[in-house]
């Protein structure tokens, strides 16, 4: 049956109908290229966004921390304060080697701290790192603005600096800084690397520092303050909750609870990039049903006609079918070409930093799949919307059509 | 004979049920022209629509070529009155998003017998024999109304069938053009061997037909 219907004679009808309403058929196809070119241009956007974020956060942050719980305030206040290590820092580094989910982890001693530059200071924290550990965490290099990375830190009074942060103290790589800490104690810095994660929550606070220099100008040789944890699987919230059972004088807390808006902002966007195409698909379908009832409303004669020579309700469908297929196929084929068009244009946009994120334009993703996607979205939707009328076309009845006259 | 109806009773429901064809038992020859004529509401339209199984809601039998046609399927259907009939109407009704050559094609490229380029040939043998071969690439449109039921007249001969059934093709014309079109039916008859019925209440064209059958509401008097 359907060999019989996908033939040249009613594909050549279809198309004579379409170029008979060239007008109505030029709307109709628009409206679908708009349906498209909207939904790859929200998609490749808010995808790119949401990438970028994720690769921000997800490689900036591990994905686990493990810190020590604030003691209660002691009434009296007191000097030289002694910051809150870990407890059985060893139990916790064999558990974590037995685990197979972890793909590594590493020790911090985190101080707060007083940074001044020779213009100003600010009040802040200073995260002492183990360089050969801390490598695994995070690919600095990749992040790397200026000078060099976690190698730099071999020097005791070696400093790496957020870029928002070094920009807030007015220095560069190679300027010196004074550390203030809370007991008092402060040492000379040299700035040997300024890096970037993208994200302002990140590089207006992070500071890499060696952490056995942080130990003893704390006078607390063995303080580890915060293990973190970077994992196989993200997802999988197992350990998280073995952790907690396991460890007990410890905030355990996961790149969920540390990132939630980042978390919901990602929902949002996925939403909202499905909602706003699913509505504008929705309105081109619109568009195509209506035109399409339209024509098989004038053309009631001709499809009495047609059936009266021989052709069936099949052969109507598939006529009026075949040019929503072609619609939809135009349609979609020219909003994918317009949607890389403006998605092109606003990657390659200038932006101004934001107070969100650090980036020269606007993070773009260019995956073939959202052109895939959102032409077969285009084809689909529109035939479905050609479906009914079509329907309707084929249920006409020649006796009562010819009488009608 | 080509066709043969029993008792064929037809009845329509709005506004309230009422019978409009009577018990019409009739035999057609084939190769002879056969006129039903009659008043104007005496059923004329609603044979033929049924004769030409446009219309298969019907009491009684309809045999076609010895086929009952009330056994065939609404598809086969379709294909059977592609092959064997052909139908004129009071209103020439081509297509007008498609020329005149299309138009006569139409028919037979969903027959699918021929391949397109013999398809266009016999439509020019038939735009000769039937005195529009200068239109042939007109839209259908733009033609007189006697040009355009001839039009009418080569798409339902295009297939070949072995009967034509036209409902009133005179009914919208002028004497002369009526005269063209009833002479180029009688001569498909003659020298083409096509069973012809023709609808209408021109007595000029029913008093020269080979067979005239006069409706009277809704009965058939022989
Ligand atoms: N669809 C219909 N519904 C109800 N009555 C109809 C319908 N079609 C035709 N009729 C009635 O059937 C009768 C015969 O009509 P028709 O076959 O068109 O007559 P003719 O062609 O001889 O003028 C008329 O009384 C007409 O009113
Ligand atoms: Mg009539």
């Amino acid at each position: 049956m359907s060999k019989q219907v996908i033939n040249s004679t009613n594909i050549f009808i279809a198309f004579q109908y379409l170029l008979a309403r060239k007008k109505q058929s030029l709307l109709a196809t628009i409206g679908v290229m708009l349906g498209v070119t909207t939904f790859i241009v929200m998609i490749n956007f808010m995808t790119g966004v949401n990438d970028f974020l994720d690769d921000a956060v997800f490689n900036g942050s591990p994905d686990i921390i493990i810190s020590a719980k604030q003691k209660k305030l002691s009434s009296k206040p007191i000097f030289g304060v002694r910051i809150n290590s870990l407890e059985k820092v060893k139990n916790i580094d064999h558990l974590l080697s037995k685990e197979n989910n972890i793909q590594s982890f590493a020790h911090q001693v985190i101080s707060p701290a007083i940074l001044v530059s020779e213009s100003k200071q600010l009040p802040g924290s200073i995260n002492g790192v183990f360089p050969s550990s801390e490598k695994e965490m995070v690919d600095l290099k990749r992040r790397l603005i200026e000078g060099k990375g976690f190698e730099s830190l071999t020097e005791e009074n070696a400093i790496l600096l957020g870029i928002s942060l070094a920009k807030k103290l007015q220095v560069s790589v190679g300027d010196h800084l004074k550390m203030i800490l809370p007991n008092g104690k402060s040492m000379h810095l040299k700035i040997t690397g300024v890096f970037s994660f993208g994200i302002t929550t990140i590089d207006n606070v992070r500071t890499y520092f060696p952490a056995k220099t942080l130990q003893n100008l704390l006078g607390q040789n063995d303080a580890i303050t915060h293990v973190h944890i970077k994992l196989k699987d993200r997802d999988d919230v197992g350990l998280k909750t073995e952790l907690s059972q396991q460890i007990g004088a410890a905030t355990i807390e996961d790149w969920k609870d540390a990132n939630k808006t980042i978390v919901i902002g990602n929902k949002v966007r996925d939403i909202l990039t499905w909602s706003v195409s699913f509505a504008l698909l929705l309105v081109a379908g619109f568009g195509m049903y209506n035109i399409l009832n339209i024509t098989v409303i004038h053309k009631r004669k001709d499809i009495a006609v047609l059936k009266t020579i021989g052709y069936s309700a099949a052969d109507i469908i598939f006529v009026f079918l075949m040019q929503s297929a072609i619609i939809g196929l135009l349609g979609a084929l020219f909003g994918a070409g317009l949607g890389y068009l403006i998605s092109y244009m606003i990657s390659a946009t200038p932006l101004d930093t934001s107070d969100f994120i650090i980036v020269d334009t606007y993070p773009i993703n260019f995956k073939l799949v959202y052109y895939v996607l959102g032409i077969v979205f285009g084809i689909l939707t529109t035939m479905l919307a050609g479906y009914f009328p079509s329907k309707k076309a084929s249920k006409v009845d020649p006796v009562t059509i010819i009488r009608g006259i | 004979m080509i066709l043969e109806t029993k008792h064929i009773n037809k009845y329509f429901y709005e506004p309230e049920k009422h019978q409009v064809l009577n018990g019409i038992s009739l035999q057609i020859a084939s190769g002879e022209l056969t006129s039903v004529y009659g008043e104007s509401g005496s059923g004329k339209s609603t044979l033929l629509y049924i004769l030409s199984t446009l219309d298969s809601d019907f009491e009684g039998s309809l045999y076609i070529h010895d086929r009952d046609i009330k056994e065939l399927s609404a598809a086969e259907l379709t294909n059977f009155r592609n092959k064997h009939i052909g139908f004129v109407y009071q209103f020439h009704y081509l297509l007008p998003e498609f020329n005149v050559l299309q138009n006569i094609m139409l028919p037979a490229m969903k027959l699918g017998k021929k391949d397109k380029e013999e398809i266009k040939h016999d439509a020019v043998m038939l735009l000769e024999e039937l005195g529009i071969q200068d239109f042939a690439k007109r839209s259908s449109y733009k033609l007189s109304g006697g040009q355009q039921q001839r039009v009418a007249i080569a798409r339902a001969l295009i297939n070949d069938p072995a009967l034509i059934v036209a409902d009133e093709p005179t009914g919208n014309l002028d004497q002369k053009n009526s005269d063209v079109i009833f002479a180029l039916l009688k001569e498909i008859t003659a020298n083409k061997g096509k069973s012809v019925i023709i609808a209408t209440h021109d007595p000029k064209i029913y008093q020269n037909s080979d067979r005239a059958i006069e409706m009277i509401d809704g009965s058939v008097r022989l």
